[in-house]
């Protein structure tokens, strides 16, 4: 009754040229109406599975191929084409902006149908049906250029729909999205997985794949293990191994010595409870007096001889001088709406800033302004007690280190050292000096004794890491990240902030932007919220996630622990925060 | 394209293809005569067009360019081309009234053919200039293929936006130094865009494939334009105008 659509069997797979295979031994039946996850980290070979669902690989991406796909409605063939198997199995990619190339909206959708000589009368109602379905329908004369990043996403699958393939797999829809986005995107496949045969997605979080049926989880070119998500992701311990990030609800529920199927968070809390555990009577107080951490120059471990980095005058101890302050700021990139619209704010030194919002909100546009990049059209920034007009860009450039989000964006030297030696060979150091900021921003990122490496053999996230050593190279006293973690995997993400957060407790200012909200839970004090341009909220990180109905309305939402956390009636910022409030009640 | 305006006029309704050799004729026409009044009735003519059309928007863009052109080519043809009798010289600089009307002429067929090309762009979509390419007979291939590139460009030139600000962030001045200094700075800014432009062009391939393309066969098209009473006498009325003008003796 219930036929495969997809089998592959004994799938092997090795890109021309590469040592070892990217698949191995992949055993796999795709059941009608099944909503597959694929999770795993970074070089699992998830893509490359993908890729040769439609067969991609092996016609477009050469290598050795071996095993058996078979594809349901699709005669066996050898070496099958993409455009015979297109029809029936559609890919999605994740970088939306490489994959639409029309001018409007409906011309992007019918371009599948034009390739299948679908007949003309028949092709608008099925651009109209594959647009209504992702919820497009009216955007049809819009420039795609003009949409949000979770509608281009919605669009790309609506280009894949209208073929009416039987599978659509997506390769990690979500990675570039903002949280409301990422929950539009889990919503569709849920409407989808009823309307089409089969859908197949990749995701790094694990927070949002609970609906599914199945998850493959693929480590070093296998699946293996797969089966449903109260089995696979029940064990933390295990998924952490293997490069995922668990779920916090497991999390938690191990640290207290339960078992750990519970998935949801209301199961999860259900089980704490009635496993006798409440929150402490003195807990929550203990929590609101730790809504700030101690600003970093006054703790006593920090370095005593170390020169301090208040801009001008003596630290008076109460408030230090802000390193950073906006006023009125407003910045307009042509005579339309303002990207920034207003802004006023001041950080002070030794500050940990997160800087959240929907796409488009005008996050990196106002970072953009720290370090010259933008000036102001009103109003004024200062850095450093000093006006940015009065600043020129190298020398600002050099005491506000600006990590852009893909580190391939910079990278251009033939070896570790030389990439890292770039910023501060620019600002006219000796030599001598060179040698030894290079060595010292290697040794603060983890990847001294690499310096003779090809930036290009890295691995992602170690990319990411030499983006970072190669600003601190300059020695900069505040440091903006734009987006650290996007496309990395777990550990990656975890080296990166950590990194981070050992930066910021070395003294250094951090303005953070980011999509993950547990990043902004575990990591940053300060919370700066925007929306159309304007800061919309601005206060401590608890703050911040107190009021659940005014982040929903700002089209964020609280992680998972946060929300875990809102069941017992805390405000935590981790699954760590909630264990420590809670105590088990003796019959 | 780009600078595409939508708008409902009878310039933006004409089939693709009128499109095309409407503007191709026009081109021709200003080519026709030497005279500075009939540059300036051409002239004339295709500002209300560009009127019509609702391309003033695109004009204005374009206005500096459009003043250097003309001063540019008035002064320097009056002063430069010697014929007729100059009433006044001064080393290689020569007046005549001859060289002054051929000056106006040049530099109003310049403008006319700005314009034009203006008013193409305003009310012609990307898809439309592939397809009207398709039905006067160039293949898909190459059809896609150009549109595709102007599509392209600009998202290509806000990727190098991307990278010349990561660099600058990192304290890459490509203002200062000398030719040699300044020609080695660029290393930096073409690594990345390189990597960038092989990662967007395979990316791109791959989406496109993934939607079928490539495949052989007969292929639909979503848009359709009927060619009507309108294409047929736009297009007539632009060839008689060139016959004339041809063959009419040169005024």
């Amino acid at each position: 009754m219930n036929q495969p659509i997809l089998t592959l069997s004994d799938l092997a797979f090795t890109y021309r040229d590469a040592p070892e295979p990217a698949l191995d031994q992949i055993n796999y039946r795709h059941r009608r109406g099944e909503f597959t996850v694929i999770v795993g980290e970074t070089g699992a070979g998830k893509s490359t599975l993908c890729r040769c669902l439609n067969g991609l690989i092996p016609s477009f991406t050469k290598g050795r191929l071996e095993g058996n796909l078979q594809v349901a409605g699709h005669r066996d063939s050898e070496r099958p084409q993409v455009y015979e198997l297109a029809r029936i199995v559609g890919l999605v990619f994740q970088d939306f902006e490489a994959q639409l190339f029309s001018t409007n909206v409906e011309l992007e959708t019918a371009f599948a149908l034009e390739n299948f000589a679908v007949d003309r009368d028949q092709m608008q109602t099925r651009v109209d049906r594959a647009l209504n379905r992702v919820g497009l329908s009216g955007f049809e004369q819009r420039d795609p250029a003009s949409l949000s990043g979770g509608e281009k996403q919605r669009l790309a699958i609506a280009s894949v729909l209208a073929g009416s393939p039987s599978v659509v797999v997506m390769d990690e829809p979500t990675t570039d999205l903002d949280p409301v986005g990422k929950r539009d995107i889990f919503k569709l496949a849920q409407v989808l997985r009823n309307e089409i045969e089969g859908i197949i997605l990749v995701e790094h979080e694990t927070e949002h794949v609970l609906s599914a049926d199945r998850i493959l989880l693929m480590h070093e070119g296998r699946i293996v293990q797969e089966g449903p998500p109260g089995e696979i992701l029940a064990d933390p311990r295990n998924v952490e191994r293997l490069g995922v990030r668990p779920l916090q609800t497991t999390v938690l529920l191990s640290q207290l010595g339960l078992e750990t199927d519970a998935l949801t968070i209301q199961d999860a809390a259900a089980r704490i409870r009635s496993a006798g555990w409440c929150v402490r009577e003195s807990a929550r107080e203990s929590l609101d007096g730790a809504r700030r951490r101690e600003p970093y120059g006054e703790r006593p471990g920090a370095t005593q001889d170390e020169t301090p980095r208040e801009p001008q005058g003596e630290s008076t101890g109460e408030s230090p001088l802000p390193v950073v302050h906006i006023e009125n700021l407003v910045y307009r990139y042509d005579e339309s709406t303002p990207a920034v619209d207003g802004v006023s704010l001041d950080i002070a030194a030794g500050e940990f800033v997160a800087l959240v919002g929907q796409n488009g909100c005008g996050k990196t546009t106002l970072a953009k302004h720290l370090n010259g990049l933008h000036a102001p059209t009103e109003g004024e920034v200062q850095v450093l007690g000093k006006s940015t007009a009065d600043w020129t860009l190298p020398e600002l450039g050099r005491r506000v280190g600006y990590v852009f989000q893909n580190p391939d964006h910079q990278i251009f030297a033939n070896t570790v050292w030389d990439e890292v030696a770039f910023g501060a060979r620019n600002y006219g150091f000796s030599e001598e000096e060179v040698g030894e900021k290079v060595d010292g921003a290697l040794a603060e990122t983890g990847l001294t004794g690499r310096d003779l490496e090809d930036p290009f053999n890295l691995t992602r996230g170690e990319r990411q890491q030499l983006a970072v050593a190669s600003v601190l190279a300059t020695d900069p006293e505040i440091l903006v990240l734009d987006e650290p973690t996007t496309g990395l995997d777990y550990h990656g993400q975890v080296a990166i902030l950590n990194l981070v957060r050992r930066l910021n407790e070395s003294g250094r200012t951090v303005v953070m932007i980011t999509h993950s909200m547990w990043v902004v839970a575990e990591y940053a004090d300060r919370c700066i919220i925007m929306s159309g341009g304007r800061v919309v909220q601005d206060g401590d990180v608890r703050t911040c996630f107190s009021n659940p109905e005014l982040l929903e309305s700002l089209y964020l939402e609280a992680p998972e622990a946060v929300r875990l956390g809102y069941e017992f009636g805390l405000v935590a910022r981790s699954v760590k925060e909630i264990a420590d409030c809670l105590e088990r009640v003796e019959e | 394209m780009v600078l595409y305006i939508p708008f409902d006029s009878l310039l933006h309704r004409l089939h693709p293809s009128t499109k095309i050799v409407g503007l191709a004729l026009l081109l021709i026409l200003t080519v026709a005569f030497q005279s500075p009044w009939y540059q300036l009735v051409i002239l004339a003519g295709v500002l209300l067009l560009a009127r019509s059309a609702g391309a003033f928007k695109n004009l204005r863009r374009i206005l500096p360019l459009m003043i250097t052109v003309l001063v540019f080519s008035v002064v320097s043809w009056s002063l430069f081309r010697r014929v007729g009798d100059p009433f006044w010289s001064f080393g290689l600089f020569t007046l005549s009234t001859e060289s002054i009307r051929f000056g106006f002429a040049m530099g109003f067929r310049l403008e006319a053919m700005l314009v034009s090309g203006m008013v193409f762009v305003s009310c012609t979509k990307v898809e439309e200039f592939a397809y009207g390419l398709r039905a006067i007979g160039l293949p898909f291939a190459v059809s896609f293929a150009l549109s595709l590139a102007f599509r392209l460009v600009p998202l290509f030139f806000t990727r190098i936006g991307t990278v010349v600000q990561a660099q600058q962030a990192r304290g890459l001045d490509l203002k200062s130094g000398n030719v040699l200094q300044r020609a080695r700075k660029y290393v930096p800014l073409l690594v990345p865009i390189f990597v960038y432009a092989i990662r967007d062009t395979d990316l791109l391939s791959m989406a496109l494939e993934s939607k079928g393309f490539g495949m052989r066969g007969r292929r639909t098209e979503y848009l359709s334009f009927p060619f009507v009473w309108r294409d047929y006498a736009i297009l007539g009325l632009l060839l008689i105008l060139n016959i004339a003008g041809w063959l009419m003796p040169v005024p």
